[in-house]
């Protein structure tokens, strides 16, 4: 079994990622992306701490939040085409309608 | 009988609330109304005043309301003193509302207004007399001054009427404020408004200073209801009201609130030598002051109203003199007590029938104010000139008619006490300069209007007889009431304080050469009036010299006092009120809004983090959890 520092700096990496992703991008798939990123990140953390104490509990986490994680990534792809649909455009900086 | 004291004022406060809801379809506005309600006051003061007089006295108290330790009672309290006052005001008010009737015949669709006025404030006056603590006394004080402020303002469409009005009430307010401040002051001392329990508890030189006090602020309120110096100022305006209003209150009873305050306040002034020495001031100087501008004036109620502050002068006078001597401990007799109160009595009836038989004379040639436009009225108003003659007589101290005997009593009490104290000695000098005085305007004033030759426009015409009849009346007792009260063993007696009666009072009049003085005097003052008016042997203008037409002009311009006030409110008052403004205007107003200009910019600049851009939120985020992950990692906690 790897040392849990392994499965943390995987985690930590993959939510650097998932944090560079969501500063830079503009474009709302990737932004999706990233957020999937950022669970999955967690859910590595989770699974591995649990792995270390030998607790269940981690692990069912991990399953609430890939359940979580499938209905917000179904969410979120509607709002989009639902965005595209109205403005031709997945750009979340183009829409500004109820902003000041 | 006596129990049934409080039932007097009740019967005008009917007539009040009947004329106001109906009089309007009644005949003479609801006049006969008020006519009823105040003779039945009438009816039940007689003997009230009777019992009273044998010595009775009664107290009814009654709890009306409690709030946490404060109690506020209602109640009534009857001496010889509420009596004398009950007498003056029932009677005097009686005969003005039937004069009235006549009076006011052609006011029309305000009839019901000055009916239902005029009762209320009977009502109000009469239960200020009866009121037996001081917190009862204020309500009724004040709601007279309402009256009076409507009443003055009763033509209000003449800007010089609502002027007065507000004249008045701005005036006399600022002394209730004085008063106002002396009932706190006696309250927090001595936990009571009741006169009798305050008169019974307040003993001993140790509260001698807090008296001082409060005896200095009450006494501020009686001068500005009486109109003394130097609130007198509203008196005169207040004429702009109808003659019946002037004869009613401004002469006959509101103002003798502010006596009737002091002599029923006399127990605690009788513990502060300085208060009292200062009623005197007061009066004194009162009465000589406002005698001097009633010599040159040419108005024909104006200067009655000077007269009246003048006798009220008087009255504050004896009240001080002598309170001085008793405060002092040198004397256990007040004289003065009794002889102001003699003298408020009997002023009443020769002021109200001066009044009256003015609003008779304007009646009669049509609201003609200026009596250089009078004269000779006497041929076509015989019966209102005979009248005018008898009070004039009075007032001006010839015996045996009602003021001779008072005035004297006040100056010789007021002589007693001066040997005490060369100032007391000065204001006697006032007052006997002042019945000089007195006699010779209140004679220009009987010449210019009845005597001499006629100098009017137009017919002039006697009064129906229901004036005729009042005026008839009231000379009578301004005829009389001097003699009467030799018939009363005890005029009055007021608690503890042994005062004097009527024949002690003025038994030794004939033997005091001082008694002669006076009426040389006041025969001197009436016989000058007599050359210059009536026969018109010389003029003033022929002899007057560059330092008399000053004099002139001072007197009539009222010593410029009244500028001086108009000039202080002007620029003190007024200026003080433009700082005040703006202060208000940039200082408070500026920081409300400052703080209102403030939150809109800090929002404006704070609204442009707020993108709606997720990546910028996550930024927000992230920078904020390694900020706190710095401060966690290097801060050593």
């Amino acid at each position: 079994m790897a040392p849990v520092a392994g499965y943390v700096a995987v985690s930590g990496v993959l939510f650097a990622i998932g944090i560079w992703g969501l500063l830079t991008s503009r474009n709302g798939i990737k932004i999706l992306i990233c957020v999937e990123i950022l669970l999955n990140a967690a859910n590595i953390n989770l699974a591995a701490f649990s792995s270390l104490w030998r607790s269940q509990a981690g692990y069912v986490f991990v399953l609430f939040s890939i359940a979580l994680a499938a209905a917000e990534a179904a969410v979120g792809l509607s709002i989009l085409i639902a965005l595209f649909r109205k403005v031709h455009s997945i750009d979340l900086g183009k829409v500004r309608r109820l902003r000041w | 009988m006596i129990e049934y004291a409080w039932l007097i004022p009740c019967f005008p406060l009917a007539a009040f609330l009947l004329i106001a809801a109906f009089g309007r379809d009644w005949r003479e506005g609801g006049g006969w109304v008020a006519v009823i309600g105040s003779s039945l006051s009438f009816v039940f003061s007689i003997p009230v005043t009777v019992e009273a007089l044998q010595g009775k006295t009664l107290e009814l108290d009654h709890t009306w309301f409690t709030i946490g330790s404060f109690q506020f009672n209602l109640g009534i309290y009857v001496d010889t003193l509420t009596a004398l006052m009950l007498v003056v005001v029932s009677t005097i008010s009686l005969l003005i509302i039937i004069y009235s009737i006549g009076y006011m015949h052609r006011e029309g669709v305000r009839k019901p207004r000055y009916y239902a006025e005029i009762s209320l404030f009977i009502g109000a006056m009469l239960a200020l007399v009866l009121a037996n603590n001081y917190l009862e006394l204020y309500i009724f004080w004040e709601l007279v001054g309402l009256c009076s402020y409507l009443l003055i303002g009763f033509w209000f469409e003449r800007p010089a009427a609502a002027a007065a009005g507000m004249k008045a009430f701005i005036v006399t307010r600022i002394g209730d404020l004085f008063f106002l401040f002396g009932l706190i002051l006696l309250y927090t001392n001595f936990g009571t408004f009741n006169f009798l329990k305050l008169f019974g508890t307040v003993v001993g030189p140790e509260q001698a200073g807090l008296l001082r006090i409060i005896t200095f602020l009450i006494f501020m309120g009686a001068v500005g209801k009486s109109a003394q110096f130097p609130l007198h100022i509203w008196l005169p305006d207040a004429m702009e009201g109808p003659s019946t209003v002037s004869a009613l209150i401004h002469a006959a009873t509101m103002v003798k609130a502010g006596v009737y305050l002091v002599a029923r306040s006399y127990p605690l002034f009788v513990h502060s030598p300085p208060t009292m020495l200062l009623v005197a001031g007061i009066g004194g100087v009162t009465a000589l002051f406002t005698a001097t501008m009633a010599l040159v004036n040419n108005d024909i109620k104006r200067i009655l109203a000077f007269s009246t502050i003048s006798q009220l002068g008087y009255m504050m006078l004896g009240l001080g003199a002598s309170g001085y001597l008793v405060a002092l401990g040198s004397a256990t007799a007040a004289p003065g007590y009794s002889a102001s109160m003699f003298h408020l009595l009997n002023h009443a009836f020769f002021k109200a029938l001066l009044f009256l038989g003015a609003g008779a004379v304007m009646h009669g040639l049509h609201d003609e104010l200026d009596i250089r436009r009078m004269g000779g009225l006497q041929r076509k108003m015989p019966i209102t000139a005979a009248t005018m003659l008898i009070a004039a007589l009075a007032i001006s101290g010839i015996p045996p008619f009602s003021g001779f005997w008072s005035k004297d009593a006040v100056l010789d009490a007021t002589f007693a006490a001066g040997g005490q104290n060369w100032f007391i000695m000065l204001l006697w000098l006032f007052g006997v300069i002042t019945v000089f005085l007195t006699a010779f305007y209140m004679f220009r004033w009987w010449f210019l209007v009845f005597g001499g030759r006629p100098r009017y426009e137009g017919e002039a015409h006697e009064s129906p007889p229901i004036m005729t009849g009042p005026l008839a009346a009231l000379a009578g007792f301004a005829a009389i009431s001097g003699i009467a009260l030799f018939g009363l063993p005890k005029f009055l007696h007021y608690g503890a304080l042994h005062l004097v009666g009527a024949q002690e009072l003025l038994g030794e009049v004939f033997i005091n050469p001082l008694t002669y003085l006076s009426l040389i005097l006041a025969l001197g003052g009436i016989l000058l009036a007599w050359v210059v008016y009536q026969r018109e042997w010389f003029k003033w203008e022929a002899i007057s010299t560059p330092w008399g037409r000053f004099l002139h002009r001072l007197l009539l311009n009222r010593y410029y006092l009244n500028d001086a006030y108009i000039g202080l409110a002007r620029n003190g008052v007024y200026g003080f009120s433009i700082i005040v403004d703006l202060f208000d205007r940039y200082i408070i107003d500026g920081l409300v809004n400052g703080i209102g200009w403030g939150s809109r910019g800090l929002g404006q600049e704070l609204r442009r983090t707020v993108s709606g851009f997720v990546g910028d939120y996550v930024a927000w985020i992230v920078g904020g959890i390694v900020i706190i992950l710095l401060i966690y990692i290097f801060g050593g906690f």
